[in-house]
């Protein structure tokens, strides 16, 4: 499903002249199985999120390939990779990132939107979706009408709804209470359970991490794995 | 994504910037109308102008002249492609006066002498009647009626001293199927020719000036030698016939767009032609030079105001980082995104175009009614309402010239913003609060 193998990236820093080059990923190699759930730990400015941008095509790297879907990801271009991104992976963000002026159905609809599919088609789907992660009482609302917790289960069902074999979900529950939080892996896991879709976790947040197939730890740039789970 | 998805998109962004929005297509308006009104000005004096040239005459007729003494050669012209037809006129020079009689009234008129069958197939109107078929049959001048005054009027005309022919009332009745006398005298009223008789059986066209009079007497060419016969027995006999009467030629085209290619082959007969078009494509030519020049100045605000589209756009761009950020990675490609706020730049362009070619209608019509009158009242002799000149007409041409160029700035000023937009980072447009 996915293939990381020898991935490197340094970052630039510094005026001209007096550039520092920082490398954030240093040889990175990794597989994840169809279905998996794998969790990345580690420091703040570890290169967590430096990875996940690579493989989601935010940052290409310098080193290195990423294969997803028997696809080599590090040549597309932008535009190729906005098309293979809606196709194959949804992402799910520790703010959140609703659109404020859309209320939770049409900030759910929106990747369906830029897929093209029609309003009719569009109003079955979501409306399935609303369903699974319960969101049937206020797919009305706008993102400040809802809370923590229901705003993540709408970047959920955003994430979900182009039916993506993959999900990239960065500090999953980051602004959340304990209990939204419990709420929330508790849906991950069903829905990884239920639909079959592969999910890395980025998060510092150990018990975020247990619920993970594999659990990777992230220090200064090197990924290193350090338990395996038994789900 | 869907167009009709692009365009809903497009409408909640400018729903929810309405005041900053607003103000940007209000500039746009204001460039746009500025720039319809400036160009209509072009447009609605030559209209006025042109149709102060076509009024005078047909647009189809062509004025030919010998340059020799030979006049011209009828035969060959009537050969020409598309001439329909060539009209001789002959018409008298003072000092011979026609007499007209009709009942108790007498008045003067100003005869010639024609081909009808050639000015019936040169399709020239009559406002009553038809063409006469017979030697005595006769079409006369839609004013005559007017001349032709009683003793008693003409006595009281005479006593208010210079009275305007245009306020004689003359006649009343229609002078069609009325039969008048006519005779000829030299100036000193001394020697009458032989009167002689006619029917009139139509009436030429009302003249297109308010302040035109035609008092014509058109009579059959078939009756010019008795004419010629009458007039050389009163003339002295060292007159020629042809020191007393002009003989001029009108060809007339099939159509308007026939006049050039004829104007050419009478040009190579070495004759000398006018024609109403040759008039008006010098007309054209300095009116398009006036045009352009004019929507030059006027897009010069049509930029103006894109500066307040590149700049609502560019704020755009700028407060919406983040949410270009989130369609990035959900999928949004480069083009999409361009796209979209290419469209909402066109959005501001279309809507302040509409409601600029509305407003430019407006002052357009408000100008033409009431700039006439605020002439008149300025100026002591104005008639210029009565005139009905135009100061302004916006054609369809000038609407979508203009519209093309207010669009075209508008989505101009949005394509580098738009641009700006898809070279967002989406890892920093995410770390945006």
């Amino acid at each position: 499903m996915i293939h990381i193998q020898n991935v490197s990236h340094t970052f630039t820093i510094g005026k001209k002249g007096s550039e520092k080059k920082i490398p954030v990923l240093k040889n990175i190699s990794f597989e994840v199985a169809k279905g998996e759930i794998i969790s990345i730990v580690g420091k703040s400015g570890s290169g967590k999120s430096t990875l996940l941008n690579a493989v989601a095509g935010f940052l290409k790297p310098e080193e290195g390939s990423i294969i997803i879907q028997g696809k080599e990801t590090t040549t597309l271009t932008e535009s190729e990779y906005a098309i293979f991104r809606s196709e194959n992976i949804g992402f799910i963000f520790q703010n959140f990132q609703l659109m404020p002026g859309l209320t939770a159905f049409e900030n759910i609809e929106l990747p369906l939107k830029i897929q093209g599919i029609d309003k009719h088609r569009r109003f079955e789907i979501v409306n399935k979706i609303i369903r699974k992660v319960g969101l049937e009482t206020v797919f009305d609302h706008y993102p400040n009408e809802l809370s923590g917790g229901q705003q993540q289960r709408v970047c959920i069902a955003r994430a979900l709804i182009t039916n993506p074999p993959i999900i990239l979900a960065d500090e999953p529950t980051g602004n959340l209470d304990s209990e939204t939080e419990q709420e929330i892996l508790q849906l991950i896991a069903l829905l990884n359970e239920s639909m079959d879709i592969t999910f890395i976790i980025i998060t510092h947040d150990e018990e975020v991490a247990n619920i993970a197939h594999r659990k990777f730890l992230m220090h200064d740039g090197v990924l290193k794995e350090v338990v395996q789970h038994a789900v | 994504m869907l167009f009709r998805d692009q365009i809903d998109f497009v409408r909640q962004h400018v729903k929810r910037n309405r005041m900053r929005v607003f103000t940007t297509i209000l500039a746009t308006t204001m460039g746009c109308a500025f720039l319809i009104v400036l160009a209509s000005i072009a447009f609605g004096l030559q209209e006025s102008l042109k149709n102060d040239i076509l009024s005078d005459s047909a647009v189809t007729k062509i004025e030919v002249y010998g340059n020799d003494e030979k006049g011209i050669d009828q035969k060959a012209v009537k050969a020409i492609p598309n001439v329909q037809a060539l009209v001789e006129t002959t018409q008298f020079n003072e000092p011979l006066t026609a007499n007209v009689k009709l009942e108790n009234r007498s008045g003067s008129g100003e005869m010639v002498f024609t081909n009808f069958k050639e000015q019936q197939k040169a399709k020239i109107k009559l406002s009553a009647g038809t063409y006469p078929t017979k030697a005595d049959e006769i079409i006369v001048g839609y004013n005559l009626g007017q001349n032709l005054l009683t003793k008693k009027e003409e006595q009281s005309a005479k006593e208010e001293g210079k009275k305007e022919e245009k306020n004689n009332k003359g006649y009343q009745h229609s002078l069609l199927g009325k039969t008048i006398s006519l005779s000829f005298t030299l100036e000193n009223e001394e020697e009458h020719t032989k009167v002689r008789q006619y029917k009139i059986v139509g009436i030429g066209e009302k003249p297109s000036k308010e302040w035109a009079m035609d008092t014509s007497i058109q009579i059959s060419d078939a009756m010019k030698s008795n004419i010629l016969n009458d007039y050389n027995g009163i003339v002295d006999k060292k007159v020629q016939e042809k020191d007393f009467y002009n003989v001029s030629y009108n060809a007339y085209a099939t159509d308007m767009e026939a006049v050039k290619g004829v104007l050419k082959k009478l040009k190579a007969m070495n004759l000398s032609v006018y024609s109403v078009t040759e008039q008006l494509d010098q007309l054209n030519v300095f009116f398009l030079a006036l045009k352009v020049g004019l929507i030059f100045v006027g897009t010069i605000a049509v930029l103006i105001a894109s500066i307040g589209i590149f700049n609502t756009m560019t704020m755009a761009v700028t407060e919406r980082t983040r949410e270009i950020g989130v369609m990035k990675a959900i999928g949004a490609g480069p083009k999409l995104i361009q796209r979209l706020f290419i469209m909402e730049s066109a959005y501001i362009g279309v809507l302040g175009t509409v409601i600029a070619i509305i407003i430019s209608y407006i002052i357009s019509f408000l100008a033409n009614l009431a700039l006439p009158k605020i002439l008149d009242a300025v100026i002591s002799d104005g008639g210029i309402e009565e005139a009905g000149i135009r100061f302004s007409t916006i054609p369809w041409e000038l609407v979508v010239i203009a519209s093309l160029i207010s669009i075209g700035v508008a989505v101009l000023s949005g394509w580098r913003p738009a641009r700006k937009a898809t070279k967002i980072d989406v890892i920093q447009a995410l770390h945006q609060e």
